[in-house]
């Protein structure tokens, strides 16, 4: 506060509220609209738009718990209130993921399970760390394996505070190694192909949660298509499926010709706020034999506490050795 | 930890923080009316949390700037608006009650300032927030709290520009 406008602005504000105290029944109202809104959740579940949409009305209506496909409006409300949820917290993000990737060799389809991976984001903050899981994590020229076995540290990715500064840094712990790269655009661009193709591992592709969930939302093709009991909340569950083809290198590579992504997301009926994932990825097509990865995040919103918004930072360990890029790693 | 989703435990934050709260709300809300409904939303939110906080005081802050930030009641917002762009101007004639006058119009000036800029004021110059913690409670970053201000500050010196003139006057 240092000119006399400002001050000028203080004392309004101060002259404006001196004799503002809480109305005696506030704790009860919100306790008695706390109690509704539970008891409406937990029966009537989403409201549907009428045609009067014009008017801004909107009507309960139950949706079939089991599958069911809503209509075009529901869905549309449904979104938009998990898109003013994502906007309006403020909270650090956690996702704890599991995977597995089935690919096909030889007419066999061999399933392995990738390291459980964990993720925090904050704002233009993330880190995602992913654990060794029972397979080889990585395999050297000789053949053997960096780790066996789970629960290590085996690589983090996100920003770090570098000097100050934002910056993207991804590390490998079995090696030892770091490499820094410019923090790039956050958000993801709605319906585009990374995008879409995306949806089906989220557990990987999570730089920025709400960017991402928004921009899977927002291409237009999620359905709310029932209801389920996530972790003892009742969910709203919103589905869509994607099918594009692969880029050609790509297609070459896999020997197939397609993609098709499938995913769920399960949000809070009361907050709308996303609590589980689900993504699936699967090529086919083509003589290859399709390759299928399937990933299920569980998501918490933690508050932004120091020590939870620490959480988003990646971190580079004492005697670190730096290299060029995440390549020589 | 407190469990501030118990009934008594609501009553005793709202006894002990219930005041600042509330003046906090009524200046990101606007009105005393749309402040008390402001809060309780925040309240209600504290309730759907539906576990212990470590902070509930800081949680109902933080969920009070945030609510307000993202434009609650937008449509509201802009009937005030149209309210007080259709309020009269100040006396030609300066008067003894144009420095009351001039405070009061403050206040509904902020309230015409979008929903982001009058959150970043409030914190800034009433909750006394540096530019660092608003950025930080608001989840953006300090650039966008340093051109909020400065932006929303000049519109208020601007739209109050009648009433100085007349405060100066007198």
């Amino acid at each position: 506060m240092n000119t006399g406008f400002e001050e000028l602005v203080r004392d309004s504000m101060e002259r404006f509220t001196e004799d503002l105290r809480v109305p005696a029944d506030l704790a009860g109202k919100a306790h008695g609209a706390h109690q509704r809104r539970r008891r409406f959740a937990g029966t009537a579940v989403v409201a549907l738009g009428t045609a009067a949409v014009t008017t801004a009305a909107v009507i309960a209506a139950a949706v079939p718990r089991t599958g069911g496909v809503t209509n075009a409006q529901t869905t549309a409300y449904v979104i938009k209130r998990v898109q003013n949820a994502l906007a309006a917290e403020n909270f650090v993000i956690q996702g704890q993921a599991t995977s597995t990737i089935t690919v096909s060799i030889h007419g066999r389809r061999v399933t392995s399970d990738n390291g459980p991976t964990m993720s925090w984001s904050y704002g233009d903050r993330s880190r995602f760390v992913e654990f060794t899981g029972n397979d080889c994590r990585h395999a050297l020229s000789d053949g053997s394996c960096t780790h066996r076995g789970g629960s290590q540290l085996y690589l983090a990715n996100g920003t770090a505070l570098i000097g100050g500064t934002l910056t993207g840094a991804y590390v490998t712990y079995f090696d030892h190694k770091y490499s820094l790269y410019p923090v790039g655009q956050t958000g993801v661009k709605a319906c585009s192909r990374t995008a879409q193709l995306g949806l089906g591992a989220p557990s990987v592709t999570m730089p920025n949660w709400p960017a991402f969930i928004k921009a899977m939302l927002g291409c237009g093709e999620a359905t709310v298509t029932g209801h389920a009991r996530i972790g003892g909340v009742e969910a709203t569950v919103i589905s869509g499926s994607i099918d594009v083809p692969l880029p050609k290198g790509y297609a070459r590579t896999v020997r197939e010709t397609r993609d098709r992504v499938r995913y769920t997301l399960y949000v809070d009926s009361t907050t709308y706020l996303p609590v589980r994932a689900y993504g699936s990825d699967e090529t086919y097509g083509g003589a290859g034999g399709p390759t299928t990865s399937v990933s299920v995040t569980n998501v918490q919103w933690l508050p932004p506490t120091t020590a939870n918004i620490a959480k988003a930072l990646v971190t580079i360990p004492a005697g670190y050795t730096q290299v060029s890029s995440p390549a020589q790693q | 930890m407190q469990d501030a989703q118990s009934p008594g435990e609501l009553e005793r934050l709202l006894t002990e923080h219930g005041r600042d709260l509330m003046r906090t709300a009524a200046l990101l809300a606007g009105s005393r009316q749309d402040g008390e409904d402001l809060l309780q939303a925040a309240l209600e939110r504290l309730l759907r949390r539906g576990r212990r906080l470590d902070n509930p005081e800081g949680y109902l802050r933080r969920t009070l700037y945030n609510l307000a930030a993202d434009g609650w009641r937008r449509q509201g917002a802009w009937r005030r608006k149209l309210v007080v762009i259709g309020a009269s101007e100040p006396a030609r004639e300066a008067d003894v009650t144009a420095a009351v006058d001039l405070r009061d119009a403050l206040i509904q000036i902020l309230r015409m300032l979008p929903p982001q800029q009058r959150t970043v004021i409030v914190l800034r110059y009433w909750e006394q927030l540096s530019e660092a913690e608003t950025a930080t409670a608001l989840g953006c970053s300090q650039g966008t709290v340093k051109s909020a201000a400065s932006r929303g500050l000049r519109r208020m010196r601007e739209l109050a520009s009648p009433w100085l003139n007349a405060t100066i006057e007198r």
